[in-house]
């Protein structure tokens, strides 16, 4: 990955009278190298200095985890350090009979998985066939995607919450009517794996096609095994994405308290009066989302990488 | 097809003859209840005693869930199918509940009873026009003055709180961009700002003399409040930090027990530019709404008239510091005792009594109070002053609803 | 102005001309919209003329089978042995009819007026009456539906006649078992897209087409169903979002319009050099630890933005950890106004969103400046040029031309980027000078949810939406057309 980058420094220059190619004896090479080494170094404190403002947030997180809920209050304070550690907040979300943190997280675990696998089949059907598949209507398709788009998401909020009442997906029924609404129209978010699919050689399909594979056949057994990359960014972005949902996963388990996902049971602590002292249990919360997340995250970033580039690249 | 259909209708004509038979003796299906967060066991348990004292509620299955005062009447007007049949809401949704058709009138022998048992404010703060929509719960939706003894030496009027603040490094908090905490200053100086309404929950009528002499006095004083530097905006002792003093209610007395430890303190408000602060004195009350099933109504009747009357009022108080709005509930000599209650009811003789506000002054007032604490009219006279003041009341006025 | 002219021109007047040419291009490039619209249209209706045509030839010159199939949907195909299809349109009649009868056709009665019965008492009971909700939202999908068997009814008849053609020339039709075939090769495309494009249906065009009704009627918290009826009121709402007098929203709605392009504006292009300058900063020579200083900057995509944002805007709170600790050094005395001065929090939301942003443009800008050319770099060094020259000529350029469309989705993005300013000031603070619940940094989008969730006027937020919309497709039309990198999409394959 590093190699590739560099941008190599060039002292060498073309010597057209000899007709060879020979490095420049700079007078000044002593003080170029001084240069660079002092540019780097600004760099090096560049980078220390974003670093500490992008790791800030999540220590101090981290750190009022950590503060004891019984001597030191579970509000905010306005100092860094817990005085003294303990384990009380992570405690009380596990144990507590009032903490209805593990059924959230279960909520949220649930939806996440769901939505893993139907929203990357829905994704890859419609991106392969708007990519690889030539019929009528192809275009049409796009361009009422692209308008539909267009359109801001919590537009239709009163509109789905009542069809998914309709259901009986609310209140209670509110994880299944999540996934629903998160699936049902991922297809629309088709841009960045079609312009995956959009780079695989067409010459693959068609020799296929010629030895005499279905359709079907070459989607299953050509294509697919090529597109990991993809999959595994699809199956990540919508593994990530319920768990930040507060919008609509509120509005469509409002009042019911059990089908609440964590981003709603956590958002709900720091935000609403009814909960005081809670700030040490939502940062305690927050990190138990957090973690694994990122891990996760971290640990597939290389799909990440090449879906995003890829997806900003083609548009 | 008609077969089927016959069916069907058999089968729907057999349902509804059983719950017919069943608006006799009782009610045995679900009943779904939101209350705060800090009340859910208290109220689970009164439950229990309510279906032990009615046999004939015996079998019916409650659900008690967490929505707090704020959200509830939010969620009742978004959906009132989905929404709890028995809920709590502090008194100033009362008009949009009733504009939205989510609140039944209180059934009239339980009217009667709620009015002849409970604090007259109370009663006129759940009635509109002539039909008294709610049951009330607490009467001390109100707001006083917690402090920290170790820091403010003298409570009596906020600049000498002010100024203990500052030389402790600690913080003062006054929520003065809600129109709720701000009545305070105007109320205080003397101004006035009400709205009628009529029985269906609309708005007619408004009064308001912010842009007088009196208004700038209050609006001088949050300026001035704003302009020190252990000023905070805010009203919740868990979200505050450094905390000196903070205005705030008896919902929160508990929590500021525990917070301010051996130094905790409180009294009715202090004065300022030497006239006492005002404000609100308002009530929580619980709500049915209006169901399809007259067997369902009266067991919601009779549990919401449980849950509001002398004993369980008492009981709540007891449990989490409410103060009861029920008069014999409220001169036990327990609530006569608390301290936060105390200094409530010493803060509401220069209270006035909540009356009904349109939705939108809520967000009005929050946008006077954020233009003082964003230091617009720092610099402004009194003349200016009083331009920004007519400003806001001629918007005020603008919310009543033609007829 | 021809090319030579314009290479004489100097660096600011080159600009000041692509400006110009920029600004007057706009009427042409929106007429040049409209008129591609309106030519879609004259081909909507030349087919469907034509499809009348064809229903009126195939009845005269078919066959009784294709005739009876004008009644009985599917009739000709199963007489044909096509038992597959002509099942499947029978089936399709038979819902459609029992639709019709039992809902359809009542509901379609009452989207005129959206209702009339109102809700009463009865005793203690309460009889709930018309539901103006449910008739529009039913009355749409009863029109969907008509629409969609218009269309099956009409394949139907289309398919009596191409079968005839078949018959009549010689050959064999298809049987259920070819045509079961023919979904997983020739029409694979259609078993791939059924389930997407039934979702997108339900889920995001009914939605749309109804909201976009709503904002017709005075759907809100006053009329609100079970217990009230709404009803259509015009353009009232269009009138109330954007006139100026005293009770209109107008004004505020220019204020927010104006920071939600300056907001989109500084999201998508200062993230965009920041994302840049990172990425060339962490990827130049010498700089070792490339992938740790990669990895600290994604944490801000990993981790859930609800608990970071939520942290970070509590952080910069008057009586946050920032202000306190900056008091504590006595390098202030009273708290910075991070989120309660208008200035102040829009600047506030714009630099944490930098936060945001930054590691997802540096990832991008990762990998496309790999692929420069290494060799442009060297021959500008032997010509040369310093490093800020090469950025200005090589990198920018080619990052600007690879980019583009990026720059426009994301602007668009931004333009709806919701979960930033909710969860960071939530839209504060409000003021006298705005009205209707808005504050100054508050964009349209969650205005729109303002005006959903805390004050249930559904028919203000249905016009804010179409807006939106507008908003988005203006500038979609004028900016489409200038990016370099539109290229045919068949051009990577």
């Amino acid at each position: 990955m590093s190699k590739k980058n560099e941008i190599p420094e060039v002292d060498i220059v073309i010597d057209e009278q000899k007709g060879v190619i020979r490095e420049v004896k700079q007078p000044n090479l002593r003080s170029k190298a001084g240069h660079e080494r002092r540019v780097n170094t600004g760099i090096y404190i560049l980078l220390v200095l974003i670093s500490v403002i992008w790791l800030a947030p999540f220590v101090f997180l981290v750190f009022q985890s950590f503060r004891s809920y019984a001597t030191e209050d579970g509000g905010m304070v306005a100092y860094l350090l817990p005085k003294q550690w303990s384990l009380d907040n992570y405690r009380w979300l596990f144990n507590d009979p009032k903490s209805n943190f593990l059924r959230w997280y279960g909520n949220t675990l649930l939806i996440a998985l769901f939505c893993a696998v139907i929203q990357t089949v829905m994704v890859l059907s419609v991106s392969y066939t708007l990519s690889r598949l030539r019929f009528k209507g192809r275009k049409l398709i796009m361009n009422v995607v692209l308008v539909l788009g267009m359109f801001p998401g919590f537009l239709t909020m009163i509109t789905l919450y009542f069809l998914l009442k309709q259901l009986g997906l609310t209140q209670q029924g509110a994880i299944p009517g999540l996934i629903l609404i998160y699936v049902a129209s991922s297809g629309m978010g088709y841009y960045i794996s079609k312009g995956f699919f959009d780079t695989i050689p067409k010459s693959l399909d068609e020799s296929a096609r010629i030895d005499g594979a279905t359709r079907f056949q070459v989607f299953l057994k050509i294509i697919m095994p090529l597109a990991k990359p993809i999959v595994i960014y699809t199956i990540l972005m919508a593994f990530m994405a319920p768990w930040g949902d507060y919008v609509f996963a509120s509005y469509v388990a409002f009042g019911s308290e059990p089908n609440y996902n964590v981003a709603v049971g956590l958002y709900r602590w720091v935000n609403v009066n009814d909960y005081q002292g809670y700030f040490t249990r939502f940062c305690a919360g927050g990190v138990l989302v957090a973690v694994p997340i990122t891990a996760l995250f971290l640990a597939l970033q290389k799909y990440y990488v090449e879906g995003v580039t890829g997806g900003a690249v083609k548009g | 097809m008609k077969k089927i259909l016959a069916l069907v209708l058999a089968a729907m004509m057999v349902l509804s003859m059983a719950s017919f038979a069943a608006a006799d003796d009782g009610y045995a299906g679900n009943l779904k209840i939101w209350v705060a967060e800090a009340t859910v066991e208290f109220t689970k348990a009164q439950v229990e005693a309510f279906k032990a004292a009615h046999p004939e509620y015996a079998n019916m299955t409650v659900e008690v869930l967490p929505v707090g005062e704020g959200d509830a009447a939010n969620n009742v007007i978004t959906d009132v199918e989905a929404a709890a049949d028995i809920f709590g809401f502090a008194q100033d949704q009362l008009a949009r509940l009733v504009a939205a058709n989510a609140l039944m009138d209180v059934e009239p022998e339980n009217a009667k009873v709620v009015a002849a048992e409970n604090d007259a404010g109370s009663v006129a703060a759940v009635t509109l026009g002539e039909t008294m929509y709610a049951y009330p719960m607490t009467c001390d939706n109100g707001y006083f003055l917690y402090y920290d003894k170790s820091v403010v030496s003298d409570p009596s009027t906020l600049e000498g709180i002010v100024a203990d603040c500052e030389k402790a490094g600690k913080n003062v908090y006054f929520e003065i961009n809600s129109g709720w905490y701000q009545t305070a200053f105007f109320f205080g100086a003397g101004c006035t700002l009400t709205y009628g309404t009529d029985n269906e929950g609309a708005i007619v009528s408004s009064e308001c003399n912010y842009a007088s002499e009196n208004g700038v006095k209050a609006l001088k004083a949050m300026i001035n409040l704003a302009k020190s530097p252990a000023f905070k905006n805010g009203s919740s002792i868990s979200a505050g930090s450094d905390i000196g003093a903070i205005v705030d209610g008896a919902w929160d007395s508990n929590y500021a027990q525990e917070a301010f430890g051996e130094n905790f303190a409180a009294v009715k408000l202090p004065t300022v530019d030497g006239f006492q602060l005002g404000g609100f004195g308002g009530f929580k009350m619980l709500g049915v709404k209006p169901q399809t099933d007259e067997a369902k109504m009266a067991a919601c009747d009779a549990l919401a008239a449980y849950l509001t009357s002398g004993e369980v009022q008492l009981a709540r108080f007891e449990a989490v510091g409410w103060g009861p709005s029920n008069l014999a509930a409220k001169s036990s000599e327990k609530v006569q005792s608390n301290v936060a209650l105390a200094a409530l009811a010493d803060q509401l003789q220069y209270a006035v009594p909540q009356g009904q506000y349109p939705n939108d002054y809520w967000s009005l007032a929050t946008g006077l109070g954020d233009d003082v604490i964003a230091g617009k009219y720092n610099d402004l006279d009194d003349a200016a002053l009083l331009e920004v003041l007519q400003n806001f009341q001629n918007t005020a006025a603008s919310y009543v609803t033609a007829k | 102005m021809n090319d030579l002219d314009y290479l004489k021109l100097t660096g600011f007047s080159k600009l000041g001309y692509k400006l110009k040419k920029f600004f007057t291009g706009i009427p042409g490039r929106l007429a040049g919209a409209l008129k591609g619209l309106g030519l879609w249209f004259v081909k909507l209706f030349r087919g469907i003329g034509s499809a009348l045509a064809d229903l009126g030839s195939t009845f005269v010159h078919g066959d009784w089978k294709t005739k009876l199939s004008y009644l009985v949907m599917g009739f000709g195909s199963c007489a044909r042995g096509q038992w597959g299809r002509g099942i499947l349109f029978f089936l399709f009649q038979t819902v459609f009819n029992l639709y019709m009868v039992n809902f359809g056709v009542a509901y379609l009665g009452k989207l005129n007026t959206l209702g009339t019965i109102e809700t009463y008492r009865e005793g203690r009971k309460t009889v709930y009456g018309d539901n103006s909700f449910f008739i529009l939202l039913y009355g749409v999908l009863t029109l969907f539906f008509v629409l969609a068997f218009l269309y099956t009814w009409y394949m139907n008849v289309k398919q009596n006649r191409v079968s005839e053609q078949i018959l009549k020339s010689g050959k064999k039709l298809k049987s259920t078992k070819d045509d079961l075939k023919s979904l997983m090769d020739e029409q694979f495309h259609k078993t791939l897209l059924a389930l997407p494009t039934l979702g997108v249906t339900v889920f995001t065009i009914l939605p749309i087409f109804f909201m976009i009704l709503v904002a017709f009627t005075n759907f809100d918290a006053t009329h609100q169903p079970p217990s009230k009826l709404f009803t259509w009121v015009g353009w009232d709402n269009f009138r109330q979002l954007l006139s100026s007098d005293n009770a209109s929203y107008g004004n505020t709605f220019s204020q927010v319009l104006l920071w939600t392009l300056i907001w989109a504006f500084f999201a998508t292009f200062l993230n965009y050099f920041l994302g840049m300058l990172v990425a060339i900063m962490i990827n130049k020579k010498g700089i070792k630890l490339k992938k740790m200083w990669r990895t600290i900057l994604v944490m801000t995509i990993a981790i859930p933005q609800f608990v970071s944002l939520l942290y970070v805007s509590k952080m910069f709170a008057a009586d946050g950890l920032i202000n306190s600790f900056l008091m504590r050094l006595g390098w202030i005395s009273t708290p910075l106004p991070f989120w309660t001065d208008p200035v102040w929090a829009r600047v506030t939301v714009i630099v944490i969103n930098v936060w945001i942003g930054i590691p997802y443009l540096m990832l991008i800008a990762t990998g496309i400046l790999m692929n420069i050319p290494a060799d442009l770099y060297e021959s500008a060094r032997i010509d040369g040029a310093n490093a800020f020259q090469m950025y200005k000529k090589i990198t920018l350029p080619y990052m600007l031309f690879v980019t583009g469309p990026y720059l426009l989705t994301s602007f668009t993005g931004n333009i709806n980027n919701f979960n930033v300013i909710f969860l960071l000031s939530g839209g504060k603070p409000l003021s006298l000078e705005l009205s209707g619940n808005a504050g100054y940094t508050d964009l349209l989008i969650t205005w729109l949810y303002k005006m959903t969730v805390s004050d249930t006027n559904y028919k203000l937020a249905a016009v804010m939406g179409i807006l939106v919309f507008l908003v988005c497709a203006v500038i979609n039309l004028i900016v489409y057309n200038m990016i370099p990198s539109v290229k045919n999409e068949e051009d990577f394959q």
